[in-house]
């Protein structure tokens, strides 16, 4: 018998390779289980699947035919269809046009309202979501009814002609009675002869409605194997790899004073409230999976954030107390942050990498009319860059035209300029080359060693395993555990990480 | 190591220099056709034309650009022209207050519109495109009441302003205008202030995560504007020897129009008072030649609009 879709060999490469030799079977009928960490290629394998990226190598069959779809819509022909993790709603649109929007239901010219009424009806249904919603804007609906709507639009595209679906993180903001009814729903539309594969970080979930699951790592396939047989510990184990555990042990370090105190920070991103410590010369790493807060924490120790509530303190000897209560507090004191989306929140595009390199430090010379020295601007540029060793061709190059990875060095020459000694970094080598990678962890050794404090966000385990202290494990927004070296290894890190969405789901 | 950072520094001035130096081309280029086409283009008569027009929208093209390298945009500027002048003419006549005093009332008021604007957009983050729109309204509409929609005599002590002073040959306001050019280019490669404006209208939220606090620049380059603009109404003022409250309508077109030709991006970040500058001289040079060819006011208008169309496109191939 021929799978529904077969993948074969499948291979694909951003900066680093993000795929390697992607082996997935899918049977007619199944509902097919996909899990891994952050980072393990579960997105780029769909992304490729619905037509959004092309793969660099490998075959895909959907029923035995070759496949390649170029387009989303090519992908939707064929019978894929997607409900994604990011929302792809459109929010001033009413809930039923969102459900159909793909697929409305006209008359020779119009649309047919009557038709479209009847059909989202028949959909919403079967996602248990309220009808009285029908008409309302989806901007108006709570996160979880989005997510029906959501799926009720990836289920209009199921029909007859579907042979495919595709859930990503379909219950990450539903209750547990939402989610137990979609999972009746999956699998009647299996008993059908739908093909399912199901992405999801709820492991109970995982286990409890698929029939087959694959775990991805480092974008390979570690495993797969029927549901029945696995349960979390396998699952965890195989996500985390055990032969990594042994490179994560290396010797105790000391620390200095406290150099950073947060005590019970909370922004409206970040409702439970969250106290860490860093202290002179340590790394703290931070552990969670997307959407733990991770980001959102560094945000808020930095002074960013709305709602911002709680205490963040710089401490140090024979100096006041400094209370950091705005970003600018932070940066002129002597904090620095890289933040994760280098594009948006990082780098001044189109800009010379002198300015990129210079305009934190700037604030030094007061905030006015002072003057600017370009010679002097070029100097300082310039010794930053011999010193971090960025290849470019010179401080007037745009930064645009360098490699991630030396963006990223021109972010950290931008924080060394203001001679900052408490770090917050947040994915520091995200889509950097291995070279510039081993390079920003000498540079951040060297920091720590200078007495800095620094707290780095990663969702690449082994990256806070070689560097850190001591790691803080986030899950699900909250603080969950602060592990010290040598107490860790990567399973008990990613149980932590996993632990509050497992509590979540144990409650029905 | 110094010779070759010398070298950089030279080849970094001539690039700079490249962005305004092209455009001064273009102006060099339609002085020489006009001067071929039109028989009394180099006259002294067209040169006090321009140069009597000149420094109103020389003033307001400086302060819009400056908000567009931000990001932002002031439409209001025309109307504030309107309000300082009239607030110039009623104080100088009906309250009989000094010819100074007045001047000062009328870019305060300048200053008050672009606080408005400015808070409004920084601190409360309402989009400034509609901030400066509604004053747009509203300052025309306080323009009409302070003068009762009158044109307001003022006679000829203000008109001192915008005579040439003798030995000289060229007006008090053109001279202040191109000392604020000056100043304001300085201001904006060689400060602190201009650099932050820069990176804010490039990144704001980087901007904002290396420790730059946005708001009190977003707030400041909208003062500035509306100050430059009040500034602008004494001008008008004195050029016309009367506060009319129907001056400078579109005049907020015409600065954007000349910022852009100018090389200034509508999405913030880029941006040059000098190149702002030559697209004035473009546009009146543009307006005088085509005047004295006997062009008619459409066709005029429709010359004007596709010489900025055009202007765009080029900077747009140049930048790729």
């Amino acid at each position: 018998m021929t799978a529904r879709i077969s993948v074969e060999g499948l291979c694909k490469s951003f900066a680093a390779p993000v795929l390697q030799d992607v082996r997935l079977e899918i049977a007619d009928g199944s509902i097919h289980g996909l899990v891994g960490e952050n980072g393990a290629g579960k997105s780029t394998l769909i992304n490729i699947i619905c037509g959004l990226l092309a793969a660099d190598a490998g075959v895909i069959k959907l029923e035995g035919h070759d496949y390649t779809p170029e387009s989303r819509k090519e992908s939707i022909n064929q019978g894929v269809a997607l409900a994604s993790q990011e929302l792809s709603l459109i929010d001033t649109l009413s809930v039923a046009e969102n459900i159909l929007l793909t697929a409305l239901p006209r008359k020779t010219i119009t649309i047919d309202r009557d038709g479209v009424e009847k059909k989202a009806r028949e959909l919403m249904g079967m996602v248990a979501l309220d009808s009285a919603t029908l008409h309302r804007r989806v901007a108006d609906l709570s996160l979880a009814q989005k997510q029906l709507v959501e799926l009720a639009k990836a289920l209009s595209m199921a029909d007859e002609q579907t042979r495919l679906l595709i859930l990503d993180e379909p219950t990450s903001a539903l209750t547990s009675p939402q989610a137990d009814e979609l999972h009746k729903i999956i699998r009647e539309k299996a008993e059908n002869g739908l093909s399912v594969i199901y992405v999801s970080h709820r492991l109970d979930d995982v286990l409890e409605v698929c029939d087959v699951v694959s775990v991805l790592r480092d974008g390979k396939i570690q495993l797969t194997a029927p549901a029945s047989t696995l349960d979390n510990d396998a699952l965890i184990k195989a996500m985390s790899g055990e032969e990594l555990q042994s490179r994560g042990e290396q010797q105790i370090r000391e620390y200095g004073d406290v150099r950073l105190d947060v005590f019970q920070l909370t922004t409206a991103e970040l409702p439970n409230a969250i106290s860490l410590q860093c202290h002179e010369g340590e790394v703290l790493g931070i552990v969670g999976l997307s959407g733990s807060g991770r980001s959102e924490l560094l945000h808020g120790i930095f002074g960013l954030g709305v709602e911002r509530q709680g205490r963040v303190t710089l401490l140090a000897k024979e100096k006041n107390d400094i209370y950091i209560d705005s970003a600018s507090t932070a940066v002129k004191h002597g904090v620095a942050l890289i933040a994760e989306d280098r594009k948006t929140q990082g780098i001044f595009a189109s800009k010379s990498i002198s300015l990129n390199t210079t305009v934190a430090g700037l604030g030094k010379f007061g905030s006015g009319l002072s003057r600017v020295v370009p010679t002097r601007e070029m100097q300082v540029s310039e010794e930053l860059i011999d010193r971090l060793k960025v290849k470019c061709e010179g401080p007037l190059q745009l930064i645009d035209r360098l490699s991630g990875g030396n963006q990223q060095k021109v972010l950290i020459a931008r924080w060394l300029e203001t001679k900052a000694d408490v770090w917050l970094l947040d994915e520091p080598t995200r889509g950097v080359d291995v070279g510039s990678k081993a390079a920003i962890h000498e540079h951040l050794r060297q920091l720590r060693d200078q007495g800095a404090a620094i707290v780095i966000a990663s969702s690449e385990l082994e990256e806070l395993t070689t560097l850190c202290d001591r790691i803080l494990v986030l899950s699900n927004r909250k603080a969950v555990k602060t592990f010290k070296r040598g107490e860790w290894n990567n399973e008990l890190l990613l149980e932590a990480a996993f632990s509050q969405h497992k509590g979540e789901r144990l409650v029905s | 190591m110094n010779t070759e950072s010398n070298e950089i520094n030279i080849l970094n001035k001539l690039s700079l220099m490249f962005e305004e130096f092209f455009i001064f081309i273009a102006l060099l280029l339609l002085v020489a056709f006009f001067g071929f086409t039109a028989e009394n283009f180099f006259s002294t008569g067209t040169l006090t034309a321009i140069l009597t027009q000149l420094p109103a929208l020389t003033v307001v093209t400086i302060g819009m650009t400056l908000v567009l390298i931000t990001g932002g945009i002031d439409l209001s500027v025309g109307s504030v022209v309107a309000l300082s002048s009239a607030v110039i003419g009623i104080a100088f006549t009906v309250f009989e207050l000094p010819l100074l005093v007045s001047g000062l009332l009328g870019i305060a008021a300048g200053g008050c519109a672009g606080l408005i604007n400015g808070v409004l957009g920084a601190y409360f983050r309402l989009p400034i495109f509609i901030v400066t729109l509604g004053m747009l309204e509203a300052g025309r509409g306080m323009a009409y009441l302070v003068t009762n929609s009158q044109t307001v005599y003022i006679g000829p002590s203000i008109q001192g302003l915008a005579l040439p002073i003798s030995g000289i040959g060229v007006s008090a306001s053109f001279l202040t205008s191109l000392a604020l050019v000056v100043l304001a280019q300085l201001a904006l490669t060689r400060t602190v202030f201009g650099r932050y404006l820069i990176a804010i209208g490039t990144n704001e939220t980087a901007a904002k995560i290396s420790g730059i606090r946005t708001e009190p620049y977003l707030t400041w380059v909208l003062v500035i504007s509306g100050l430059l603009a009040g500034l602008g109404g004494l001008m008008n003022a004195a050029y016309l020897g009367a506060s009319d409250p129907n001056a400078a309508i579109g005049l907020e077109l015409s600065a954007i129009a000349a910022a852009v030709i100018g090389g200034t991006s509508l999405m913030g970040g880029r941006g040059s008072i000098i190149g702002a500058f030559i697209g004035v001289l473009i546009i009146s040079v543009l307006q005088n030649g085509l005047a004295q060819l006997g062009v008619s006011e459409p066709f005029k208008r429709l010359i004007t609009g596709l010489v900025i169309i055009l202007a765009v496109l080029i900077d747009r191939w140049r930048s790729r």
